[in-house]
């Protein structure tokens, strides 16, 4: 649910399609002169520290930060949805605000630090949060869940830091924590077995907690 | 995804020397270029990121009493910084995409791509803000120049948006609400010198200020100034979220009620 | 021990004798832990040893021959290993229960998006970039690819009960309405993957799929291989909503290349390709009549519609489902036609039909009421019928009227005002409601359970694609053996296990947990003759065995595993009685006269849907399935290019999918207590669909309520609204 495709992509991709035809229609000068051009893939060594420990690790530039913890990493609680920022399975946090993993590069994340679910806690060891999803049924299939967990933490953190969303009233007063505050602040994770009712029921429970 | 190597300057200097090379691209926060990439309908040969450069992050206000907002400042920042200073400018921040992408997106990278359906050209073109880059200064009115058009040379990047602040202003945005960009955003801001409407989301040519609209606001900065004028569906986007005929009605709508909103 | 049972006459409530009390109550997930975590395991989070990366190609045109692929292009490419294409890969998933292979094509084409072969390379992003840059030669021939223009459709015998034509005819009052919905997307969070792995000529293929029985059958149909030498293990689904029913393309082109290459190969679609390539639902025109005499009752009903789908088939979406067995009349026809399209194959997608069909259908009966002057409410309540309108079986357990009069009671009914006459600001305010009902089904399905002391161990290849399967078969085994639900391990979407139905048509807790539950009664009897009572004087309870004045801890009774399995099959009661789940949706909708924006306020569900065996996972099913009907009525809607069929809201940001802003924050279900005797020896009715089915049709007319306009193109998108408004 984020600005992903253009309007002049959306054209050209309902010319082109899939981007793998000998008809080249809609294909760019460029994009089809590199058909025939040299490949190879460029690498970078990048460190991360994941979860509070040092990692380094050799990725290919296209390497998506996501494809970095699950396939470098395997840390694979964090979720490939779309891997076009539509969905917010991939969000976790950086540098301790939440992101799309899957709309960054692993090598734009030098010396970052990096939280995914699997720091968050263990099924064993859940953090508040969890527990409040767990207790609220706040998933059904629980592929979305990493990301909504990461969300739902950031949400209550970002109205503490007085960061305004486009329903809130007064942009200078402190923020309170409202229904409608969490209903929009959540809504780049989407859940399509349709828990939302249940996940607003789980970050309350938790806020309510903490005030 | 085609191959590229990267580049992660600390200064506009090196930047701009790194663009230096046939096929290099500015790279910010990456909400809208990673995706074009992954859809490879960009090819760089090299990706430039601009976040590490200390000098193009964060929010200010110069001697003139601009908003000053450094290119590569993320629009959580913004939404929060210029909350107190120019409050429409903040709601608009507050309303792109969702929390995660304003976490990442920067103000020069949305204004340099010039989206048709992006939210902050139209804060730009309606403040008649300047547009400074790393060898000059550029009026908004010159720098849109249609759809993903912009008045930026290769390699060029933007360093700063200065922002006038006006004596009021608001954003009013209908939300695609899968992708949430604007179908139509209106911002308008009044002046001592006269009122600005621009428009975002509905034209074929990116976004434009409504003159019509302005003028009338001019003389009677009210909602009801408004009353009788419309916008043409010709040259409005119809596409599958919303017909050219909607949408030039929205511009109505959302003119109307950003004026109510700032009045 | 083995039992197998078929389902000829009702049985006694057994669930309701037992004395643990964990049954229905709403016990938290067992898996919940492991979900929250990011531990539960997925098919593409495993990466076997030397496994390959594989990325499908899919076709360019809509219809035509491939006549070459210029593979020595992307060879080349640092990591890329091979370029696949075989005779053996299919065409689009099996459609549910198909249990062999679908459609094979070879180097044909059908439709635009076609899997045409894979790419495999070292890693992900060279497999990619190359199956982008792979050049790929077609022959392209005509196709059609629009159902509105194909000359190619079939259209069925109707099916009918009196006579419509005359009671049609004779009505007093008339409704005839054309209505027409859009193809629709599952849109499982998790796109579909798989990773298959060979040992010797046996293949392991980890796939998210929804019917391990029915897949393995597929794949090794696909393959040409004995079942044998298949397994399919699936023991978490990110979602599946009828789109991971069949085995998929990426799972035959990842066996059929590892195969080849001797490595394991993965293969995770594309969001996009997840659009272009699994089966969508299909869109319908629809047209139905409905008459009635002028004090209200309805004597004619007939609802035709025309769905589309690829050569090959057999799917239909069976859009008047439901409206057969509604409400009676004098005459009713239902007539369907199915166009042929080269466009993605269309297939179930959450409750196929209802979902639909019940959109117009509801929303007709609503206009119906309108002209007659009618509470729309009332309208229903006096046309139930007595029995089963086209065939004459009696309801098994139907409790439609109380569902639509506790929810008027409760959504405040009686205090509906006129229609377009509520404002609040810009928002014009309505209320609607409809019926709710989906048919319910018993599925073959066998089950193991096991016990040691008081440990139990249930073993199946059913699967829980977040429908709460881990939950519901721990507290069946836990109510009847007498233990704590933490004592009971499930496992589960494995083929070496015992076959139950798998996840679909909303059989998948009756099915399976029937077999759990006879199963566990094999283990009660045998745990009776070890204590020396009667199993009908058996008390089990926190491990604890008594009867007879006799009483003994399972832990000496069963001191070495005993074990039981079973297997039920639907018999005489499925030709005997109609068994349905039946519901009552209402909704409060705010239009804004402006922006034609529309926003639901609130939504109440009341339903009846037999014995519920947890109720916090049945009511989180009720809850989605309400919000896909939100979406079906405002949002969603996949387009495609009418010259080659390629779908162009092909991903999240032109698919809207409701999101947590989209859905209000007063969200209300009632379940209705009930037992449904005769549809399987626990007594439950399927829970995953009824949710959807009517949903949306109240969301439909409530704006009909705020508005005084009717729609009846859905989804009623802010343009169309505003052009309703203005007209």
């Amino acid at each position: 649910m984020s600005p992903a495709i253009n309007f002049e992509l959306r054209r050209r991709t309902f010319i082109a399609g899939t981007a793998v035809a000998a008809v080249t229609v809609g294909m760019s000068r460029k994009a089809a002169a590199q058909t025939a051009a040299p490949v190879g893939a460029e690498s970078t060594t990048v460190f991360l520290t994941v979860n509070g420990e040092g990692r380094e690790l050799t990725v290919d530039n296209r390497t998506t930060l996501l494809d970095a913890l699950r396939e470098h990493l395997q840390l694979t609680g964090t979720k490939k949805g779309c891997d076009h920022g539509q969905c917010g399975a991939c969000t976790c946090t950086v540098n301790g605000t939440r992101v799309n993993s899957c709309l960054s590069l692993a090598v734009m994340h030098d010396g970052d630090e990096v939280e995914t679910i699997e720091g968050i806690g263990a099924p064993d060891a859940m953090d508040p949060m969890q527990t409040a999803f767990v207790e609220n049924d706040g998933f059904q299939c629980g592929y979305c869940t990493p990301g909504q967990i990461q969300s739902a933490r950031a949400v209550l953190d970002e109205i503490r830091a007085g960061i305004p969303s486009h329903v809130t009233d007064d942009l200078t007063a402190e923020i309170t924590i409202t229904d409608a505050e969490i209903r929009e602040r959540m809504s780049g994770n989407i859940c399509r077995c349709g828990a939302y009712a249940n996940i607003l029921a789980a970050i309350t429970q938790v806020a309510e907690d903490q005030a | 995804m085609y191959a590229f190597d990267f580049e992660k300057p600390t200064t506009v200097a090196e930047a701009v020397a790194a663009l230096a090379d046939d096929e290099a691209q500015p790279l910010s926060g990456g909400q809208t270029l990673i995706p074009t990439l992954k859809q490879r309908l960009a090819m760089p040969s090299k990706l430039v990121s601009l976040t590490g450069i200390a000098e193009m992050q964060g929010v200010c206000t110069n001697d003139a009493g601009q908003l000053c907002i450094g290119g590569a400042t993320p629009h959580a920042v913004v939404a929060a910084e210029a909350a107190s200073k120019y409050p429409a400018l903040s709601a608009l921040a507050s309303n792109i995409g969702d929390p995660a992408v304003r976490n990442r997106g920067t103000i020069g990278g949305s204004v340099a791509n010039n989206d048709p359906a992006a939210c902050y050209p139209s804060a730009v073109l309606a403040s008649g803000a300047t547009v400074v880059t790393n060898n000059r200064e550029i009026a908004a009115d010159d720098y849109f120049q249609g759809l993903f058009s912009t008045a930026l040379e290769e390699g060029e990047i933007i360093t700063e948006v200065r922002f006038p602040v006006p004596q009021a202003a608001n954003y009013q945005k209908f939300v695609q609400p899968a992708s949430r960009f604007a179908l139509v955003g209106v911002f308008v801001a009044k002046f001592a010198d006269g009122v600005r409407v621009a428009v975002t989301g509905a034209s074929n040519d990116g976004v434009f200020r409504w003159t019509e609209a302005e003028k009338a606001l001019s003389a009677n900065f009210s909602p009801d100034a408004l009353n009788g004028l419309s916008v043409s569906a010709d040259g409005m986007i119809g596409d599958l979220h919303g017909t050219p005929e909607y949408r030039a009605h929205l511009i109505a709508v959302m003119t109307k009620r950003a004026v109510a909103a700032a009045s | 021990m083995k039992d197998h049972f078929t389902m000829d006459s009702p049985q006694p409530r057994l669930l309701d004798e037992t004395k643990q009390g964990v049954i229905g109550t709403p016990m938290d997930r067992p898996d919940g832990p492991r979900k929250v975590s990011g531990t539960a395991d997925y098919t593409a989070d495993h990466a076997p040893d030397g496994m390959a990366h594989g990325v499908l190609v899919r076709a360019t045109i809509a219809r035509g021959r491939i006549t070459g692929m210029d593979r020595d292009t992307v060879l080349g490419i640092d990591g890329v290993i091979d370029v696949i294409t075989d005779p053996r890969m299919i065409r689009n998933p099996a459609q549910g229960m198909a249990g062999s292979a679908p459609v094979q094509t070879g180097d044909e084409v059908h439709y635009h998006g076609q899997p045409i072969a894979l790419v495999v390379a070292e890693t992900f992003e060279a497999a990619r970039d190359a199956a982008q840059r792979l050049t790929v030669h077609y022959h392209a021939e005509a196709a059609a690819v629009s159902p509105e223009t194909t000359p190619d459709t079939e259209t069925d015998d109707p099916v009918t009960a009196g006579d419509f034509d005359s009671s049609w005819s004779a009505a007093e009052v008339q409704i005839d309405r054309a209505y027409t919905t859009p193809s629709q997307a599952a849109a499982a969070m998790e796109p579909h993957a798989a990773i298959a792995d060979w040992q010797g000529d046996h293949v392991t293929l980890r796939s998210a799929l929804q019917m391990v029985r029915f897949n393995k059958a597929e794949l090794a149909d696909t393959l040409g291989i004995d079942p044998s030498k298949v397994r399919i293990l699936a023991p978490f689904v990110g979602g599946g909503f009828g789109s991971k029913l069949g085995l998929g393309p990426e799972a035959a082109a990842a066996a059929i290349a590892a195969q080849k290459l001797g490595r394991p190969v993965r293969v995770v679609m594309t969001r996009q390709t997840v659009f272009d390539t699994v089966l969508r639902r299909s869109e319908t025109a629809q047209r139905v009549r409905l008459g009635a005499t002028k004090d209200g009752r309805i004597t004619a009903i007939s609802h035709d519609d025309r769905v589309s789908n690829i050569d090959g088939e057999g799917f239909a979406e069976p859009v008047s489902q439901a409206s057969q067995f509604l409400y009676g009349a004098d005459g009713l026809s239902f007539t369907q036609t199915v166009a042929r399209i080269a466009a993605t194959p269309a297939g179930s997608v959450r409750a196929p039909g209802e979902a639909v069909g019940m959109l117009a259908f509801e929303a007709a009966i609503d206009e119906l009421a309108d002209a007659l002057g009618m509470d729309p409410l009332e309208l229903r309540l006096k046309n139930l019928p007595e029995k089963h309108p086209i065939d004459g079986r009696p309801y098994s357990a139907r409790r439609l009227a109380d569902c639509l009069t506790e929810g008027a009671a409760r959504f405040g009914w009686a205090d509906r005002w006129q229609a377009g006459t509520r404002r609040e600001g810009d928002w014009l305010i309505g209320i609607g409601m409809a019926s709710a009902a989906r048919s319910n089904m018993l599925v073959k399905s066998s089950a193991r359970v096991r016990l040691t002391g008081d440990q139990a161990i249930v073993e199946t290849d059913m699967t829980d694609i977040g429908t709460g399967t881990y939950a519901i078969l721990a507290q069946i085994t836990a109510e009847m053996l007498g233990l704590p639900a933490a004592n009971v391990t499930v496992r589960l979407g494995d083929s070496d296990l015992p076959g139950a139905s798998g996840s679909g048509g909303s059989f998948g807790a009756n099915s399976a947990g029937s077999a759990v539950f006879l199963a566990a009664r094999k283990l009660r009897a045998e745990i009776a003759e070890r204590l020396g009572c009667d199993a009908e004087g058996l008390t089990l309870q926190n491990g604890q065995a008594r009867g007879d004045n006799r009483e003994a801890a399972l832990t000496e009774l069963v001191s070495e595993e005993i074990l039981a399995e079973a297997t039920i099959q639907k018999g005489k009661t499925a030709k005997s009685h109609f068994s349905s789940g039946f519901g009552a949706h209402f909704a409060e909708v705010a239009v804004n006269e402006w922006t034609g924006e529309i926003r639901v306020r609130r939504m109440l569900g009341v339903m009846s849907m037999g014995r519920i065996l947890n109720e916090k996972t049945a009511r989180s099913q009720a809850l989605g399935g309400m919000i896909w009907g939100i979406g079906a009525a405002l949002t969603e809607e996949m387009q495609s290019d009418p010259r080659d069929g390629h779908i162009v809201t092909r991903d999240l940001a032109n698919y809207h999918v409701p999101a947590h802003a989209d859905v209000p924050g007063d969200m209300q279900v009632v379940f209705l207590e009930e037992r449904d005797d005769w549809a399987n020896p626990i007594q439950t009715k399927g829970i995953g669909e009824l949710g959807i089915s009517g949903a949306g049709a109240a969301v439909i007319n409530a704006i009909s309520h705020a508005t005084s306009k009717r729609a009846y193109d859905y989804p009623v998108l802010p343009d169309r609204m505003v052009a309703l408004l203005e007209g």
